[in-house]
């Protein structure tokens, strides 16, 4: 597994570079933005631990020239501003994940396991269900062409039902899907779900059939 | 000592021009209408004069006799105050008036034209006199014709004139004075205009000056604008410094937190021990100063902006919902698409951020996240959590407080929020939510009715 690790100051590049080489990662730095675009715009990563305040090219600009250039490697930001302005531009730039400075080592290895573990495990596959495409690889989805920003557990949801050609499922079966089959299930954040998932893509792509449970307009049934 | 008030100064010095002015124009106006009266009377004495030279003979005694006398009834009523006299070396006529007087002795007279002159005349009287030798008979003896009219007449009408004129000057004095000191006024309206729109500005230093001024106010107010525009951009350049400190700061520390790893993979455990409090001293400084001075930076300069609520508590969601907490959850946003509340994007950002992040953390499945257009705006972010105790309420808002001793890099939570929304003049309850867990209310008052353009 191959990881990226751009930041400026040596002695924290040095140290986030141990410590994944620690964890079983094949570790690549760049001091720079220019060097780090080059790298990351050549080169396969699982993953990119990405400072913002660097020389020559802003880690933000880096960052959205990638996504441009669909290099779709998770990245995570770390970074010393650490308020919620910068967080949303970072997010809304195409990070994965963004944590502070400073942070625990352990923290960062976790979180950057995690990212990799979630990128790994997609097939680089799409679901079509009437007009709603699911992404698998980038757990993403479009309707009708249009994107849609989705969250793990919206995506996790949507793709459940894709799965199940047509078959109402039923809230409480949902909740264990989702939540684990330990949880108790919890029939009120369901619903809630599917609020939001009918304000984001459009009230007629989750129907209710009543006593049975949801299912997605156009898929068979 | 001048004055301080403009508007005085102007009055004061029109009204001392304006009554200079006037002033001149009456010691004018008197003596013009006093060499008029005197020209009009010069004339009336040549023209009796010139009857006098119709009528006048000399007779063989060399002595001068009229035919007949002028008609003007005062040359018969004595020291009437006009008078004529004809004389030759051999003898004198006059008019009864001059009684037993005379007529001064001649001065520069001529037989080519008629002189004037004023002198000591009879009884004592000043007098305007006029002369000239006349030749009635080709080869006869010329004959002294004078004649006079007192000018104590004269001077009174002079000065009759001069105080009707004086009072109507003066009423004239008043209607200027009231005319300048409305063009005072009118003058004086856009520096006024110009004042409230300086109070506004210091209000909030975001407005700007109204462009349209007239032509002699607009370099001020552009001046007023550059001056703001460089105060704002100081404003944020300290802003940008203390972020930067931060940066600057904060950076070592993740290369001391390295260090204090080393130390204690080496085994050194206690220094590493020390090492990472000390580190999350810092950190903690840091973030609570970082939040203090954003939050005077607000109290410094209310902005008075409105930031639609929705779009920008949806990007937070994003954020959230990617963090370990918040990819297990649901958040509900209730939230009209047309809210505003009375609080800078970015200080919104912050406030709502720090909320929605605490929510995450402590809930189970669901965050609530409401926006009600109440007074100025209320926002709600609620969670299935644990909730907080009622006796812990205090010590979550406690300013500077550290709540978040849960997980480290994550701010002061409420604190801040606590902070930030105190700064933006709103109000903060915790309390118990429906959905088991906490309720954080952030209330903000209506903004004041008495902003520009909206006087009633």
């Amino acid at each position: 597994m191959r990881a990226l690790v751009i930041e400026d100051e040596a002695a924290v590049a040095q140290d986030v570079a141990q410590a994944l080489s620690g964890a079983g990662f094949v570790v690549d730095i760049a001091t720079e933005g220019e060097d780090a675009w080059y790298k990351g715009s050549v080169e396969d990563y699982d993953v990119a631990v990405l400072d913002l305040g660097l020389p020559r090219i802003d880690g933000l600009s880096v960052l959205k020239r990638w996504r441009g250039a669909q290099r779709t490697f998770p990245v995570l930001i770390l970074s010393a501003r650490n308020d919620w302005t910068e967080k949303v531009a970072g997010i809304e730039a195409g990070a994965d994940d963004y944590l502070g400075k400073p942070f625990e080592m352990g923290e960062l290895i976790a979180r950057i396991r995690g990212l990799v573990r979630r990128a790994a495990g997609r097939a680089s596959s799409t679901i079509e269900v009437g007009e709603l495409v699911l992404d698998t690889h980038r757990m993403s989805a479009t309707f009708a062409g249009r994107p849609i920003r989705l969250s793990q557990l919206e995506f996790r949801f949507l793709d459940y039902l894709a799965h199940q050609s047509g078959r109402a499922v039923s809230a409480g079966e949902l909740a264990e899907h989702l939540y684990g089959a330990d949880e108790p299930g919890d029939s009120n954040a369901i619903e809630a779900l599917v609020v939001r998932l009918r304000r984001k893509i459009g009230p007629q792509v989750i129907e209710t059939r009543r006593g049975f449970g949801y299912l997605l307009a156009g898929d068979g049934g | 000592m001048k004055p301080r008030s403009l508007r005085v100064r102007l009055l004061l010095s029109a009204a001392i021009a304006i009554f200079l002015a006037l002033a001149a124009a009456w010691m004018a106006m008197t003596v013009l209408f006093e060499r008029h009266i005197e020209h009009r009377i010069e004339a009336d004495l040549i023209r009796d004069g010139l009857q006098l030279a119709a009528a006048l003979s000399v007779g063989a005694d060399g002595t001068p006799a009229l035919e007949h006398e002028p008609g003007d009834s005062r040359f018969f009523e004595p020291a009437s105050g006009l008078y004529w006299q004809v004389s030759t070396l051999q003898g004198a006529l006059n008019s009864r008036s001059l009684w037993d007087q005379h007529l001064p002795e001649p001065k520069n007279a001529t037989s080519l034209q008629w002189k004037s002159r004023t002198v000591e005349g009879p009884f004592n009287q000043q007098v305007l006199l006029v002369e000239r030798y006349i030749r009635p008979e080709r080869a006869g003896a010329d004959v002294l014709v004078q004649l006079a009219h007192e000018q104590k007449s004269l001077h009174e009408a002079r000065e009759e004139f001069g105080e009707e004129l004086a009072l109507f000057l003066a009423i004239l004095w008043f209607i200027l004075s009231a005319a300048e000191w409305v063009q005072v006024e009118l003058g004086l309206r856009p520096l006024r205009h110009v004042r409230n729109e300086v109070e506004t500005l210091k209000r909030n230093p975001r407005e700007r000056m109204a462009a349209a001024h007239v032509a002699e106010i607009e370099p001020l107010t552009l001046a007023i604008n550059e001056l703001a525009d460089a105060r704002e951009k100081d404003l944020s350049r300290a802003r940008r410094r203390a972020a930067d400190l931060a940066h600057g700061l904060k950076t070592p520390l993740a290369a001391l937190s390295a260090q204090s790893r080393r130390a204690r993979e080496a085994g050194a455990t206690d220094a590493a021990d020390g090492l990472d409090h000390a580190i999350a001293a810092a950190t903690s400084a840091i973030e609570g100063e970082l939040a203090r001075s954003r939050a005077a930076a607000i109290r410094a300069a209310p902005s008075g902006d409105t930031t639609i609520a929705l779009p920008l508590i949806e990007s937070l969601v994003g954020v959230v919902e990617k963090t370990e907490f918040g990819a297990r959850l649901v958040f509900e946003v209730n939230i009209p698409e047309e809210l505003r509340l009375p609080v800078a994007g970015e200080d919104l950002l912050e406030i709502a951020g720090a909320l929605i992040e605490n929510a995450a953390r402590y809930a189970r499945r669901r965050v609530r996240i409401t926006g009600q257009a109440v007074e100025g705006g209320v926002l709600l972010v609620e969670d299935d959590g644990p909730g907080i105790e009622s006796e812990k309420v205090a010590e979550a808002l406690m300013r500077g407080g550290r709540l978040d001793e849960a997980g480290p890099g994550h701010g002061l939570g409420l604190a801040i929020a606590h902070d930030l929304v105190d700064a933006t003049r709103g109000a903060i309850t915790l309390l118990r939510s429906e959905l088991g867990g906490l309720k954080v209310t952030v209330a903000w008052r209506a903004p004041e009715l008495v902003t520009r353009g909206q006087e009633s």
